[in-house]
């Protein structure tokens, strides 16, 4: 037994980056790009459709019109009801679910690699012969707004509402996904039909595929079955977050609450900006890991909270930062303080050499831990296609991660962090909040029904 | 049948009882570290609930030759994940780091298990006691329906039985912790030989076993820890109680006593939950959320737990729709399942469900890394990773049916609805 020395941590060689695995990249026939990764380590198949209906398309009187459409796909085609779905799936031990975030309405299957064919096959069935069948819609409809409904039950949820509607006002960012019950009362069959066929039955499509495929005639496949796509998709809409002047307080009051909620943060650039890997280094080092300087603030130094953490929402709009905690009510002043204080100091001073080297380290592991399952590698496939990155973006991103300069960290800090212009929102009792946050803007308070509609 | 893929699996014992497990995947270029303590919330006393917990975040708070908070520091300097996590029958603590980096997690991990008590002081205990406080309020208090499951355990596991007190503890006896009662809970379970290491990744296996029994290989064997008397002949008298709840869709909550994790009674179980409501096409999802309506979502699941395990339902309600209405909705399912058991095809897509998940699972080392720590603690061999997938497969249709006549009944079960504030008649 060799002998150790514990007074240090031993000395452990730099980690060389893991890459990104190659893929195969192609443009179809039918105008739908296809990218696939070969991964035979494990005998899964995870496949994505992804088309252009993402929430930002919600007309200003349907929100929510986006995340209902394509929560149909999965409830019935032409050739199959919603329960032969389901069963046809199933059987086979797989899973089909689809969706729409704000940027894109996907669809994805997720199984054993020996019944591929069969998932690739529902899978494209339901991107491209949706029934919207009446029931359906209206099944739809009664279980959606019912989960509009329990908003009211979930502090973090209020929170995200209040925050969206006074960075955002009226455009699109301003609601939620899954609308309001205003809107998901009144929308009509015919709308989602007609947002189907324009938003997603249309050129811009790709489909994302990891895992074991030799089997599988991918290309012939999609070829053959997916429609002709030659319909652009409509322009993306501007979206105006509000202007603000100073600072905007929200307290949503919920007086039995055991917690405040928090919510502090802005609008920001699209996610395309130039400066997007320095933001990502930035936001790391700020609030994106458990060492950030707001969760070591706020958890372990002030003991206000069980975490806070920061983040820039990716969106291919101007969408938000928003630094966010849970924090015991008799603090809530004191925690949004600390906030404020550790954005500021970021735009004040440099960081450190070695604060900046750890963020990098980090952020490099992360990238690699990522890449142990199909999902963690097809998520990067999906940025790649939703944000239209290049080929090599992965390599470049690694490569440019230790080149980053705190110099250039503090400069994003100034550009893109706005506290003085922010909103904090806070979803509590406002009897104990109101004295307590009064002092840092202009201050409102709302009920919680208020943002169901 | 599925092939499973064969893991390069090696297990050994150090002189002072520490069981050690490698196995071996150099497909990336990352090694997961992973040490299993046995002991969790069912080694505390009723009034010093919450110890292991508590303790579980006092660990990471530096030890004799790792200064305060420095754990994740370190770990995350070098670009790994780092967390823990404590549960009825065990404690956990575990690390994904680039494959070079082993020895920085073996250096963590032995100094905490063998010199945490000098640098534990009053001061960190108060700092994570508020953590954890905050934690509590977060997960539980401030969530809707977040006492449920707390009550419910009360009542299925009654009578101070270490099943019925919630892991994270209660919040009274968090807040009267004392550096003592962890210092004593460390004594007593942190030892070699009440542990599982395991590593999981591209490393060399001949030269990861010497450093281990260079860190660890030291530390004198301690005491057996007490055991934890299995209770025999638990009686909750089929209890039903009504909770009111800051909510606006009432839920039902039904659970059963039954044999534990690792006997084939409770993989028959874990397949009675997969066909009940394990996806859309499942027995109580079709009926009771397609079809008819009456809940906005089901779920069942059968908990691992080491002395016994229990079996769990939960139905929320859809607006408007009596809670006595879906709860006898639902034992009406229990009781057909019982009579007749599930369809050939009900019980293929459940086995196909499960063994699905299974892939999915040991797609990372970490997951990896866990089961095969989770197999060695409770019985001692690790190749019993694969064991379930191939005892589930066999699996027949009277297994499946016998385990809701002989468990899902009322002698072995408990009952809870949450309702809005005020509705409770």
């Amino acid at each position: 037994m060799t002998s150790v020395d514990r007074s240090q941590p031993p000395r452990i060689p730099p980690a060389r980056p893991v890459p990104f695995p190659a893929f195969r990249k192609k443009r179809l026939e039918s105008g739908v790009t296809l990218y696939a990764v070969e991964a035979k380590r494990t005998p899964l198949v995870i496949a994505q459709v992804l088309m252009p209906g993402g929430g930002h398309y919600d007309p200003v009187h349907r929100r929510g019109l986006a995340a209902f459409t394509a929560d149909l796909l999965e409830e019935g085609t032409h050739e199959h009801s919603s329960t032969e779905i389901a069963d046809l799936v199933e059987s086979i031990g797989g899973s089909l679910t689809t969706g729409a975030g704000w940027n894109a309405a996907s669809a994805t299957v997720s199984l054993l690699s020996v019944h591929a064919e069969r998932g690739l096959q529902l899978l494209i069935e339901v991107c491209s012969q949706p029934a919207f069948d009446a029931a359906e819609v209206e099944r739809l409809r009664r279980e959606r707004l019912a989960d509009i409904l329990r908003r009211l039950d979930q502090p973090a949820t209020l929170a995200r509402a209040a925050f969206s509607r006074a960075v955002y006002g009226d455009s699109v960012y301003g609601s939620l996904l899954v609308g309001g019950e205003g809107s998901i009362r009144a929308l009509q069959r015919e709308e989602i039909v007609r947002f189907f066929e324009n938003h997603s039955a249309v050129a811009d499509t790709f489909v994302l595929v990891v895992g074991d495929t030799t089997e599988l005639e991918l290309e012939d496949t999609l070829d053959a079955t997916f429609a002709r796509r030659s319909k652009t998709p409509p322009a993306l809409p501007q979206i105006h977050p509000r202007q603000l002047d100073s600072r905007e307080i929200v307290i949503v009051n919920r007086p039995d609450a055991a917690q405040t909620e928090l919510c502090i943060g802005h609008a920001s650039a699209p996610h395309n900006h130039s400066d997007r890997t320095i933001l990502t280094v930035m936001n790391t080092l700020l609030g994106g890991k458990f060492t950030s300087r707001i969760n070591l603030n706020l958890r372990e130094r002030n003991g206000f909270t069980y975490g806070a953490s920061t983040g820039f929402a990716p969106r291919l709009g101007p969408g938000p930062f928003v630094a966010s905690t849970a924090v015991a009510n008799d603090v809530a002043g004191a925690a949004a303080g600390e906030i404020l204080a550790e954005i500021e100091r970021l735009r004040e001073e440099e960081a450190s050499e070695e604060e900046l080297s750890d963020t990098v380290s980090y952020l490099q592991g992360v990238f690699a831990y990522g890449l142990q399952t199909h999902a963690g590698v097809l998520h990067r496939l999906h940025s790649l296609a939703v944000f239209d990155l290049p080929d090599d973006y992965y390599d470049t991103y690694l490569a440019g991660l230790p080149a980053i300069t705190t110099e250039e960290i503090q400069r994003v800090a100034q550009e893109h962090l706005c506290p003085d212009q922010s909103v904090i929102v806070a979803v509590g009792p406002v009897a104990e909040l109101q004295p307590q946050l009064e002092g840092l803007g202009e201050l409102s308070v709302v009920e919680p029904a208020s943002l169901l509609l | 049948m599925l092939e499973l893929p064969a893991l390069e699996i090696e297990r050994h014992e150090l002189g002072n009882g520490l069981r050690v497990v490698l196995h071996r995947d150099d497909s990336l270029p990352l090694v997961a570290v992973n040490l299993w303590y046995h002991a969790g919330s069912k080694n505390e006393r009723p009034g010093k609930t919450g110890f292991a917990h508590l303790f579980e975040h006092m660990l990471f708070q530096g030890s004799v030759n790792v200064p305060d908070n420095d754990h994740f520091r370190l770990v995350q300097q070098v670009g790994g994940v780092a967390n823990g996590s404590t549960w009825y029958d065990r404690t956990n603590y575990f690390e994904t780091l680039p494959a070079g980096s082993l020895e920085l997690a073996l250096w963590l991990e032995s100094d905490r298990m063998g010199f945490l008590l000098p640098a534990m002081t009053q001061e960190k205990l108060d700092k994570q006691r508020e953590v954890v406080i905050n934690e509590r309020r977060q997960r539980v208090d401030n969530q809707p329906y977040g006492r449920a499951s707390e009550r419910l355990n009360e009542l299925l596991f009654p009578d101070q039985h270490p099943y019925g007190w919630p892991v994270i503890g209660y919040m009274e006896d968090i807040e009267a912790a004392t550096l003592d009662d962890v210092r004593t809970f460390f004594s007593t379970y942190y030892a070699p030989n009440n542990a599982v290491l395991t590593l999981a990744g591209d490393f060399d296996p001949g030269k990861a076993l010497d450093l281990v029994q260079s860190y660890f290989g030291g530390f004198p064997a301690a005491p057996d820890a007490p055991a934890v008397e299995r209770v025999a002949n638990v009686r909750s008298g089929d209890p039903c109680e009504t909770l009111e709840d800051a909510i606006q869709l009432s839920r039902s909550y039904i659970a059963y006593r039954i044999p534990p994790f690792g006997k084939p009674a409770w993989y028959a179980a874990d397949l009675l939950a997969a066909v009940l409501t394990g996806g859309k096409a499942s027995r109580l999802y079709r009926d009771l959320v397609y079809e008819r309506e009456l809940a906005q979502s089901i779920v069942a699941h059968a908990l691992p737990t080491e002395m016994e395990g229990s079996f769990h339902i939960v139905a929320t309600a859809k607006p408007d729709v009596a809670i006595e209405e879906l709860e006898s909705e639902v034992l009406l399912h229990i009781a057909n399942i019982a009579e007749s058991g599930p369809s050939d095809d009900e019980l293929a897509r459940a086995k196909n469900k499960i063994l699905t998940a299974h892939f999915n699972e040991l797609q990372t080392l970490d997951r990896r890394a866990d089961l095969l720590s989770l197999f060695t603690t409770y019985f001692d061999a690790p190749e019993d990773l694969h064991k379930e997938a191939i005892i589930l497969q066999s699996i027949q249709l009277r297994d499946v049916q016998d385990v809701a006549q002989t468990y899902l009944v009322k002698s072995q079960r408990a009952r809870l609805r949450v309702v809005a504030k005020g509705a409770a008649g």
